[in-house]
């Protein structure tokens, strides 16, 4: 089918494109329904105390608010993966975000206000703010719920483990251990979180507006918390203003919204301001990961041995799984006969941890790479050399038993390694006040969707109006990555319709067939081979009517410009008389048809062995860097970015996701933390939570590999966490390779070089 | 609580200083911009408060920038926006032009005034910084009509003290004409983004040379580093007779400036890393 594509590989603006810039979009903010009440939340003003007592009475009498609760007036089941979270907290507050109380009010001002109202007495405990403090044997319990089977203030552990390490250490020249320490962040998602909530007591059904990344599950989970039939929930994207893995948990804003429609009989909003949104949103897990590698005497990776301890926070979010994803690249990442990892999530009194692009695989990337570059250093060898002699290759069944069906890895490394002149950049004479080097980073991540859930699928159900109009509904979700632009796009190719003649229903679980939710790359990989399913099922109906009214054969037809023709004469018809000619004529048929599409991929056994993913996209990136040695200010120059995509199947789309990654990555690796002291957020604004501007991009040279996977929809993988995937450790590489410095933490700001560098020099002082 | 305010927005000086003569007894502050003013109001609101909006204010006096007997007068309304447009502040007083070019973002630029950054008293203030190395004075009329001149070095008096009294406002600066052909002029702002960015330490240079280029007028301050801009009087009279620095001449230069500094750690940064650069920005100034 990959003959003569029209419209896939060709630059396509998103189809939502003009709604967007005309502001016509309808976002969770615009949602106005009749009656609608205003909530806002309580919460806790120390990170660690007991509640004595709290008083409402003051707020309940202020005139405009309808409702007050706490967790007294709730009947509610905990949240969170290990549902080891209430979602209003009575006896003890274990975090700075966490929620007492919740008020409805006529107004948001009126809400506000009576929050002030309410008299709440603690009694200050000390917490504990490090993972390694909740380790130790005197250590007070910090969350009591916690799984019963783990040990006190763990909440999740990993293990796994393949080849022989011992046998693989003894094989080792050299053995480079280090601890790499990672940061938290925050995704700060333009528009904030928010939620509409409308329960209609006379029907006892609830709907819910709200943003969240996998609505079926949030359905289920939401269910489950307000101990109601989750057919009775209705849940409905609105226009959702940015994800990344923020929205894939069940937060304690939205049943608590719920709770307040609820007890009103009204619709209640919650939004939240920005400052809420740094203090209250899951961020990436900061964590230390000890990390051992070892080479042979020609270069070749021999094991990995990892130790992770992972800051869960108070509370245990999906992101908890992240060793999941971690794990993938520190087992098959390159060419690796032996790893063994061990992961541990532990309790703090921090803000609970959560997912965030990437899932893990940043951390675990920026460990494996500098890793790579201090083996290569030992070994004295070339940087980019060792990288592509252990390079994974097509065909390679892993350690961890991913099958590689392709792989462009090692031509991705050889274009950055050319386009960006590395031969030329890698020891470039260092003196003066700006010093100018590169680095190297590469990675794999899942491009087939992952199974970590019993079914890594969605549904399409396809309809085609007497008009030719194709409306597709379909399972999956829209958060601004442009996956309405590919669905429509492969319509348009396999079914000859302009894009006038597309319609698409994706944001309402009462409508739309089951998937599992926008995340780990997977949109246009599943829905896009669901799409497809669907349009060869509308084709099983559509193409015999057709080829009969013809008079020719069905394998001759061709879908085109609304038509379909025959390819060895000039008959043809117009699609939408056969739509009317099936549904007028016996036996009376409409053109609709649904299709449930279930990846290949595999459940992984108990040791996390399996084909996790339908196929898998790999990336190298080259990122140049001039160092201020004055100020230690780090700007990047030009960032050099090759991934296997599979097939590129919009290219406007995927650059789009390209820049952006990198971009974030770039945030990640030189501005971006979520500075915490003592469990107060200290950076809860823009002004001092550094996400970089338009002015600190640098040039972003792209070049797709196309492998054209078999799995994949015209051969194509997910691409959109790739690219912040490596970028970090890139950028840590270039500027350890410009100051002969290691720097093994994140973010690398100016401050820490300039101490990395005063460091480097006491030292040689001593030494001479 | 709210976060309402009243309004009051004269559009004649006249109208203004009748305003301000009205609301002595009341809770009142100025309006510019108010890129400062709302972020202020929204960390901690007032109760009854009336903002007296300067953003509509007509005169030209407030509004421009002229030239006057020795030297050019800016006023306190023009924005950051209009000192970038302005082909002689960009080439008699660089320092200053690069100092509204680093300013926050081209949004921010087109409100954020000259006069706010004044009267915001930050030690962090970009637009000061510069104005205190360019020896400016600070004219200010109160309710009477009459005028002081204040140099901006001693106009602030603490984090987000002014020497301005409840009946008096900041009219307009005058900086003075430079008195030699040579300059070496500049802004230093260090942080970690390109915009948006709060200065971690800012130096702002105005040197002065003759024709044989030896150094003849200097004028250095530093921002960020301490409660309020400092302007070195030490480092600057070190350069005085001087063209060139030696190496050793230049740590001593340096450690000069450094005198002044008193910094804090915050979010932002540590002292230790707010000393360390202003010792090596300042060696790499006269490099
Ligand atoms: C996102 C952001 C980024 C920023 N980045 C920078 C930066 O890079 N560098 C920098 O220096 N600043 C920065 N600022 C601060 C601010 O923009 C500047 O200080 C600006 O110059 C203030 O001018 P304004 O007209 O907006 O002042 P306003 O907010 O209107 O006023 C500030 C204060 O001055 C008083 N005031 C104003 N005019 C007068 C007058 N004529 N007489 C007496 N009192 C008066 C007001 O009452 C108020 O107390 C930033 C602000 C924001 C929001």
């Amino acid at each position: 089918m990959n003959d003569e594509l029209k419209y896939i590989g060709k630059p396509q603006p998103k189809f939502d494109a003009k709604e967007r810039t005309t502001g016509r979009s309808v976002y969770g903010h615009d949602i106005e329904l009749s009656g609608m009440l205003h909530g806002a939340i309580l919460r806790t003003k120390y990170p660690c105390a007991e509640i004595i007592s709290i008083d409402v009475s003051e707020a309940e009498q202020l005139a405009g608010v309808e409702c007050v609760i706490t967790a007294a007036d709730i009947d509610a089941n905990k949240i969170s993966f290990k549902e080891d979270h209430p979602v209003l907290k009575s006896g003890l507050v274990s975090c700075i975000r966490d929620e007492i109380a919740a008020v409805a009010a006529e107004t948001k001002e009126i809400a506000e206000q009576a929050l002030k109202l309410i008299k709440v007495k603690y009694n200050e405990r000390q917490g504990i703010y490090d993972p390694f403090e909740s380790l130790e044997e005197e250590a007070v319990q910090i969350n009591q719920w916690q799984p019963e089977d783990s040990p006190k203030n763990v909440s999740m552990t990993f293990e796994y483990e393949h080849g022989d390490l011992e046998e693989q250490k003894s094989k080792s020249k050299v053995i480079v251990k280090r601890r790499y320490h990672l940061q938290k962040m925050t995704h700060c998602c333009m528009g904030s979180s928010n939620i509409t909530a409308d329960y209609n007591p006379a029907e006892k059904k609830l709907t819910l507006y709200c943003g969240t990344q996998v609505p079926f599950l949030y359905q289920r989970d939401m269910a489950h918390c307000l101990k109601m039939d989750p057919s009775r929930i209705r849940v409905i994207q609105p226009v959702i203003g940015g994800g990344f893995g923020s929205k894939l948990d069940v937060n304690p804003f939205e049943p608590i919204c719920a709770f307040l429609s609820m007890k009103t009989g009204r619709p209640v909003q919650i939004l939240y301001s920005r400052y809420e949104e740094f203090l209250a949103s899951p961020t990436r897990q900061s964590m230390a990961i000890d990390l051992t590698s070892g080479a042979d005497e020609n270069g070749r990776f021999t094991f990995r041995e990892v130790e992770i301890i992972k800051d869960n926070g108070a509370y245990t979010s999906w992101g908890a799984t992240t060793p999941f994803v971690m794990m993938q690249t520190f087992s098959s990442l390159y060419k690796m006969p032996a790893c063994k990892l061990t992961s541990t999530a532990v309790y703090t009194n921090n803000p609970n941890a959560g997912s965030f692009r990437g899932y893990g695989n940043p951390q675990a990337t920026f460990s494996v790479e500098r890793n790579i570059d201090l083996l290569a250093e030992e070994l004295g060898m070339d940087k980019s050399q060792i990288r592509k002699l252990n390079s994974n290759t097509p065909g390679e069944i892993t350690g961890q038993g991913m099958h590689f069906r392709t792989c462009g890895l090692l031509e991705a490394m050889e274009i950055v390694a050319e386009k960006s002149n590395y031969e030329s950049k890698k020891d470039m004479e260092q003196s003066g006040r700006y010093r100018r080097g590169i680095g190297l980073g590469s990675m794999l991540h899942v491009g087939g969707g992952a199974k970590i859930y019993r079914s890594d699928g969605c549904g399409t159900t396809l309809k085609l109006d007497p008009y030719g109009c194709l409306t597709i509904i379909t399972g999956s979700s829209e958060i601004g990555q442009g996956s309405e632009t590919v669905l429509a796009m492969i319509a348009m190719e396999e079914m000859g319709l302009s894009e006038d003649k597309i319609k698409i229903i994706n944001s309402d679980t009462d409508v739309k067939p089951w998937d599992v939710g926008v995340h780990a790359s997977r949109t246009s990989f599943i829905a896009g081979n669901s799409l497809l399913g669907a349009i060869g099922k509308m084709k099983e109906m559509i193409s015999p009517r057709a080829a009969k009214l013809m008079g020719v054969e069905i394998q001759d037809l061709v879908y085109e410009k609304g038509l379909i023709r025959c390819a060895q004469s000039d008959v043809q018809i117009a699609l939408d008389k056969v739509v009317r000619d099936l549904h007028f004529m016996p036996p009376h048929e409409l053109a609709e048809v649904s299709y449930f599409y279930e990846p290949p991929s595999k459940y992984q056994d108990k040791g996390f062995k399996g084909d996790v993913s339908g196929n898998y996209a790999f990336a190298a990136q080259a990122i140049e860097v001039e160092v201020d040695t004055y100020t230690g200010n780090v700007k990047v120059l030009d960032v050099w970015v090759a991934q296997d995509v599979g097939k590129v199947l919009n290219p406007m789309g995927l650059q789009g996701q390209i820049e952006g990654g990198v971009v974030m990555g770039i945030g990640y690796g030189l501005t971006e933390e979520t500075q915490m002291k003592d469990g107060y957020v200290l950076n809860p604004n823009f002004h001092n939570y550094k996400l970089l501007t338009a002015s600190d991009v640098p040039e972003i040279h792209f070049y797709p590999v196309e492998t054209n996977d078999p799995a994949g929809p015209y051969g194509a993988k997910g691409v959109a966490e790739a690219p912040l995937i490596p970028t970090a450790a890139a950028i840590a590489n270039a500027v350890s390779n410009i100051l002969g410095v290691e720097m093994n933490e994140l973010p690398v700001t100016p401050e820490r070089v300039l101490k990395a560098m005063k460091n480097k020099s006491e030292l040689t002082e001593r030494l001479v | 609580m709210s976060y309402d305010f009243n309004i009051e927005s004269p559009q004649t000086a006249d109208e203004l200083l009748a305003v301000i003569a009205a609301n002595q007894d009341k809770n009142f502050r100025f309006g510019a911009g108010g890129t400062d003013l709302l972020l202020e109001l929204k960390r901690a609101p007032q109760e009854n408060l009336t903002v007296v909006n300067l953003a509509q204010l007509k005169d030209p006096i407030f509004k421009s920038i002229t030239k006057v007997a020795g030297g050019y007068r800016i006023g306190a309304l023009v924005t950051a926006g209009e000192v970038l447009d302005h082909e002689e502040v960009k080439s008699e007083f660089y320092t200053l032009w690069e100092a509204a070019h680093n300013l926050a973002s081209m949004q921010i630029r087109q409100v954020a005034t000259v006069g706010g950054n004044l009267c915001t008293a930050s030690p962090s203030g970009d637009i000061a910084c510069a104005l205190v190395a360019l020896h400016a004075r600070c004219e200010i009329i109160n309710t009477k009509g009459e005028l002081r001149s204040v140099s901006v070095a001693d106009f602030s008096t603490g984090v987000r003290k002014t020497v301005i009294q409840k009946n008096e406002v900041l009219r307009s600066v005058v900086v003075p004409i430079n008195s030699n052909p040579n300059l070496h002029s500049g802004f230093i702002k260090v942080g970690t983004r390109l915009s948006m960015e709060c200065s971690v330490v800012s130096l702002a240079y105005h040197i002065q040379m003759d024709d044989n280029r030896t150094i003849r007028h200097a004028g250095i301050a530093i921002g960020a580093v301490a409660p309020t801009i400092k302007f070195t009087d030490s480092a600057c009279a070190f350069l005085i007779g001087k063209s060139k620095l030696i190496d050793t001449e230049r740590e001593e230069f340096a450690g000069l400036i450094s005198d002044y500094a008193s910094p804090i750690s915050d979010v932002r940064a540590s002292a230790w890393y707010r000393e360390e650069v202003l010792f090596n920005i300042s060696k790499g100034l006269m490099e």
